[in-house]
């Protein structure tokens, strides 16, 4: 487990001590400024003025003090922003090597938060709080002192303002702090609003609901002017009643401390610096208490951090580098995720060069079963074996560069299409090429100026559906795999280059064993085997003759695709 | 059309005086609280400075001559002074802090307006995850500025003022020989702020880069996982995270040079008060007292002189983020409604209203459209579809169906030719009476978080407000109940963030009754049913044919037997649209004819 804040330091201890003490250093010569002043005018009076010599000290002292705060103020930088780079890429080294399931589990949006707000706050705290607190720490106990030397009765009624500064800030960021929390439930809220209406920029469009976007964005927005207006209701109150304070401390000066001076127990000269340390002293405290929220939101954006860090690494990761044959065996498996069962007690096997398809209804399970074949995923319950031995037991390497999934959804890269294709480092020239021909995407690579070095973009128009879907199956076999998973591939391939697809596919792969998840029946009533999905469950599995006898569940849906099967089989 | 963002480096220079005057149309409209706040300000800097001055009176006439009761007397207008300073400054922050938040208000919903206004070209040339981070990080360096910085910006610039004035009236030569210093300041700001804002700008621009990676490859994380590519992540990340490492280290440099400066600056000023100062006193043309006074109003004129150079950062990143939402702001949407008169008179010989033949619902006249200027998708496409009748559009992928079922609903509009909506031109209809004819159910649906029966009644002007219940009426009144079955809590079914945790047949089921619910005269289904398992699709098959007999349907399908029950059928392929006549000559089409995409 990670420790607390400071423990983000520890590595880096060297720099933050250069930076305290650089901080200290320019604020302690800030302090003997005055002095300087007070001396020259001493000197003047006592008509021992040189001018040269003042102004050599004096020139010496502000080439110190900004040599020294330029100097921390680079050091804070420098290592505020090499934290946040270390952190951010302990987190998404972290990250690399999850699961599917984990980052499924907590949602990419939490982890971009994680990477970014959070490791900011981080950031800032280091950045802003450790010097400001060193400094005000340093000129608070520095300027007490002084006065205490200066005149200890008068310094003691000064300093008693300040118990009633510091409660007063207490108190106002005791209800000013559960406000800031809203105000980042708010803004998240807000950009929520904004993301979705980006995202569905063309349903928003047809529907013509702007107005009802804006009304969804205008109570959220409404609703962060309203708490913004309560913060500033609390620091309206807070900062005039701290100044007040300050000077009703300026006005013991001048009545006490007049007192004094009158009475002759006290020198003009000494009236006139407590004036001055008072000024100095005030800032400080208003600082530290600004800074205590910083530190409290770096402390809760830490906590997120951390706890992905403190992510126990996966146990018994398999080491098991084979050669598959193909042969699978999917006994028992029953998965949950949170509430819902998805799976229950699904058992088929696969037998090593055959064509097996998985049919059924919307949300019966089909994609995720697909996952825990591709060990994406880890059953509940039940176990999946890979020529007898469990999926688990084998290198994830070695599993995943033989066992190739296309999935549902096209993910195209922000990178050439040599590089979307050859995604897989197992995958070579000879068979990107391979790949790219069975595909059938040869014409399209030949019709682009640049070929296979196009880059293509995340959200790009210039692809179509079937294309994008072309170039996943064609990523899925470069890498040359022995078990080709389909998640409903064909859905957005016109049947013509379905049909020539999967017969390039059993031409130039030969003894590849596929397990495809299909609504078209047509496509795959010759496959070795069908199974039937339904509610997570497998109701019936067998060849397309054998369901046709012995499955309702099979015939009906066989049925529903019935009228148009003569032009299918023309193909 | 050219919706692209400004990526560049280019800043426009930036002084203290121009940035101030850029933030003034923003605070149009709160006259009235600008006043107030400015009268607060000018009270309460005031008291700031007379307060040191009449302490010197009463150093220099009780204390000197020993009349407590005079100090006495001169404390209570001291407490009167403090008493007014504390109301005044009370108001000036609740004025100047309610005036940030209304300003920010406003700002935050007219960038909001905009991006409803303009058209879907505009998100497909920007990146979502650059055009998310620079709205969001955008708004909220202006939220930081308005509601804590800019207090302390405008109470600093009139302490600065006023000093500067106490300083040059006390003694002009000397008062100017202390402003000396902060002129010499002002000019390095002035000539390396442009520079500055260029390090923060590309900052942001890392920043957003490194954001829109991260989302990236988390959505896309299962394909790294399946095809062993950790290292791609690791990698792409260690470049977007090094190099946003280095402009922010750099950013943070430059941002923190104007603090020392302005430090340097009050200790030269200083120098010169003594020195300079000194030999005036020496020479008798000023009194030691003035000497005094003049370092109080000194520090009084350069301590928020620096304070605002912290502020200075903040107001830079402000005005940066300032410029980025100006850009979003000042793009105009190029498609118009037009204004029915204008055209009917030039196209008047259409034909549409000739007698017998029953008004084409959509046609499409010499219609050329590209999306890219010189890459011509369509190139001169004409057809009508009547109303009533179901048509299919099948062909190649990449051979333009979505883009024609796009243009049918002016989600673009076409370079050339026309497109009339029940003979009027579609440029010409109001965005409503467009939607009120047209349901287009997305190859990609998209769900907004909430429960399936809001994203059901989504935009739709008669249930947007149903309670679940009454939707659930509507819905068994039509037939539709038993979809609802493909969720575990029917209408009342969570859906999580973008409905990440639902399959896309799921989403195809909602937006397949997000779409029939409206009963649009024209229908489109643009691959909508792609993942549907087929006995649900039968069930959606028998809900179309049970719409109202003059709704016109537009199937976009490569599974022929989604479209068997059509009237008619295009083929459309590379850019051009044939009709088919019959499910067999389609099909002949389909199998026979070169992939042209």
């Amino acid at each position: 487990m990670r420790g607390g804040l400071f423990s983000v330091l520890r590595p880096y201890r060297g720099m933050v001590a250069l930076l305290v003490l650089l901080t200290v250093a320019s604020n302690a010569l800030n302090l003997a400024v005055p002095t300087l002043i007070a001396k020259a005018i001493d000197a003047y009076s006592a008509g021992r003025f040189v001018a040269d010599s003042v102004l050599l000290e004096f020139s010496l002292v502000a080439i110190a003090v900004f040599v020294f705060v330029y100097l921390q103020s680079i050091v804070q930088t420098y290592c505020s922003e090499r934290v946040a780079r270390d952190l951010r890429r302990e987190v998404a080294e972290k990250i690399s090597v999850e699961e599917y399931a984990y980052i499924d589990q907590v949602t990419p949006a939490k982890l971009l938060t994680n990477l970014t707000s959070d490791i900011d706050a981080v950031k800032n705290f280091i950045a802003q709080a450790i010097p400001s607190i060193v400094s005000s720490a340093f000129l608070i106990i520095g300027a007490s002192t002084l006065l205490l030397i200066l005149d200890w009765r008068l310094a003691l009624t000064v300093l008693a303002v300040l118990p009633v500064i510091a409660v007063t800030f207490f108190l106002v960021l005791r209800r000013v702090r559960p406000l800031f929390r809203k105000t980042q439930e708010t803004i998240d809220w807000l950009n929520r609003i904004i993301n979705e209406s980006i995202l569905a920029a063309a349903l928003v469009r047809l529907v013509n609901s702007q107005q009802y976007e804006y009304e969804k964005f205008l109570e959220a927005n409404t609703q962060a002017k309203q708490i913004g207006f309560r913060i500033i209701q609390l620091f309206a109150g807070l900062l005039p009643i701290i100044t007040f304070c300050t000077n009703v401390a300026t006005l013991s000066i001048v009545l006490l401390g007049g007192r004094f001076v009158i009475d002759g127990s006290m020198s003009l000269g000494s009236f006139t610096a407590f004036n001055t340390y008072l000024a100095i002293l005030i800032f400080p405290i208003l600082i530290i208490g600004f800074m205590s929220n910083v530190i409290a939101q770096a402390s809760a954006s830490w906590g997120r951090v951390a706890e992905v860090l403190s992510r126990e690494e996966m146990q018994d990761v398999g080491t098991t580098v084979a050669d598959l044959s193909g042969a699978v065996e999917v006994s028992g498996v029953s998965l949950r995720l949170g509430e819902k069962q998805v799976l229950n007690n699904v058992s088929f096997s696969l037998v090593p060069g055959t064509r097996n398809a998985i049919v059924g209804p919307t949300a019966a399970g089909k994609t995720q079963l697909l996952y825990l074949v591709a060990g994406l995923r880890a059953p509940s319950v039940g176990s999946i074996t890979y020529d007898g031995r469990a999926i688990g037991t084998y290198d994830k390497e070695s599993l995943h560069s033989q066992v190739s999934i296309v999935f549902q959804d096209s993910s195209v890269f922000n990178l050439s299409l040599r590089e979307n294709i050859a995604f897989s480092a197992s995958a070579s020239d000879d068979s990107l090429q391979k790949a790219i021909d069975t595909a059938e995407l040869g014409d399209f690579v030949a019709s682009l100026p640049e070929g296979l070095d196009t880059v293509v973009s995340e959200r790009g128009t210039s692809l179509s559906g079937g294309q994008k879907q072309r170039i996943m199956l064609a990523r899925a076999l470069a890498q040359n795999p022995r078990v080709l998973l389909l998640d409903d591939f064909t859905a957005r391939v016109d049947t013509a280059t379905e049909h020539k697809i999967l017969a390039n596919v059993e031409r130039t792969y030969p003894g590849i064993t596929l397990l495809s998840v299909t609504q078209k029946i047509a496509s795959v009533e010759h496959y070795d085997q069908i199974i039937v999905l339904m509610e997570g469950e497998v109701v019936a599995q067998g060849t397309h003759e054998e369901l046709l006898a012995t499955s309702p569940e099979y015939v009906q849906i066989y049925q529903s695709q019935q009228s148009t099967n003569a032009y299918e089989l023309q193909a | 059309m050219n919706y692209k963002l400004n990526t560049s480096k280019d800043v426009p220079k930036g002084t203290l005086l121009t940035a101030l005057a850029r933030l003034v149309p923003l605070m149009a409209g709160e006259r009235r609280s600008v006043v107030v706040a400015a009268v607060a300000i000018l009270l309460n800097s005031g008291v700031t400075l007379a307060a040191p001055a009449l302490i010197a009176y009463i150093v220099d006439h009780f204390l000197l001559t020993h009349n407590y009761a005079g100090v006495m007397q001169f404390s209570l207008v001291l407490v009167g002074l403090y008493l007014v300073g504390l109301v005044a400054a009370y108001v000036q922050t609740l004025t100047m802090g309610r005036t940030g938040r209304r300003v920010l208000f406003a700002l935050r919903n007219s960038l909001f307006t905009k991006l409803q206004e303009l058209p879907i070209a505009f998100f497909y040339q920007n990146k979502a995850g650059d055009l998310i981070s620079r709205i969001n990080n955008d708004t909220d360096r202006l939220n930081q500025f308005f509601a804590q910085a800019l207090m302390q910006f405008i109470g600093n610039v009139a302490l600065i003022a006023g000093s500067g004035v106490f300083l040059l009236v006390l003694n002009w030569r000397l008062g100017v020989a202390t402003l000396i210093p902060a002129a010499c300041a002002l000019i390095i700001t002035q000539l390396i702020s442009p520079w500055v804002q260029r390090k923060n700008l590309t900052n942001m621009q890392s920043q957003g880069g490194m954001s829109a990676e991260v989302q990236e490859s988390l959505e896309h994380f299962k394909v790294v996982v399946a095809f062993n590519r950790a290292d791609y992540f690791r990698t792409r990340f260690d470049e977007v995270n090094q190099k946003n490492y280095r402009s922010a280290t750099v950013a943070g440099v430059a941002n923190n040079i104007f603090t020392p400066i302005y430090g340097l600056s009050y200790n030269v000023a200083q120098v010169v008060v003594l020195v300079y100062g000194l030999s005036l006193v020496h020479a008798g043309v000023m009194t030691i007292g003035l000497l005094v006074a003049f370092l109080l109003y000194a520090n009084s004129f350069y301590n928020p002189l620096r304070q605002l150079a912290s502020v200075w950062a903040s107001l830079q990143q402000a005005l940066a983020g300032l410029d980025r939402i100006s850009e979003v702001l000042s793009m105009r949407s190029d498609m118009q409604v037009l204004d029915a008169a204008s055209w009917s008179e030039s196209h008047s010989a259409s034909g549409a209203a000739q007698s017998d033949v029953p008004v084409p619902v959509i046609s499409f006249k010499d219609v050329v459209f590209g999306y890219v200027a010189g890459n011509e998708v369509l190139h001169h496409v004409s057809f009508d579809l009547l109303p009533g009748k179901t048509y299919a559009f099948v062909g190649p992928t990449g051979g333009g169906k979505t883009t024609t079922a796009s243009l049918m609903a002016r989600l673009y509009d076409a370079a050339a030719g026309a497109i009339y909506l029940r003979g009027e031109d579609i440029r010409s209809l109001s965005p409503s009476e467009r939607a009120d004819k047209i349901g287009f159910i997305l190859q990609e649906p998209f769900l907004f978080s909430g429960t399936v029966g809001e994203n059901i009644s989504y935009g739709n002007t008669r249930y947007a407000h149903a309670s679940a219940a009454d939707l659930a009426q509507v819905l068994a009144e039509r037939g539709l109940e038993g979809l609802l079955e493909r969720f575990p809590d029917g209408l009342g079914t969570v859906v999580a963030t973008s409905g990440d945790a639902m399959s896309l047949g799921q989403k195809q089921i909602i937006a397949f009754l997000r779409a029939v619910l409206r009963e649009p005269e024209l229908l489109i289904l643009d691959e909508a049913t792609a993942n549907i398992d087929t006995v649900t699709e039968q069930v959606l098959e028998d809900i179309l044919q049970k719409l109202p007999a003059t709704t016109t349907k537009v199937i976009i399908a490569h599974r022929l037997n989604t479209i068997s029950a059509a009237d008619d059928i295009f083929f459309v392929n590379a850019g051009s649209i044939t009709r088919a006549g019959s499910l067999e000559h389609a099909v002949d089409l389909l199998l026979h004819n070169k992939r042209q995409s």
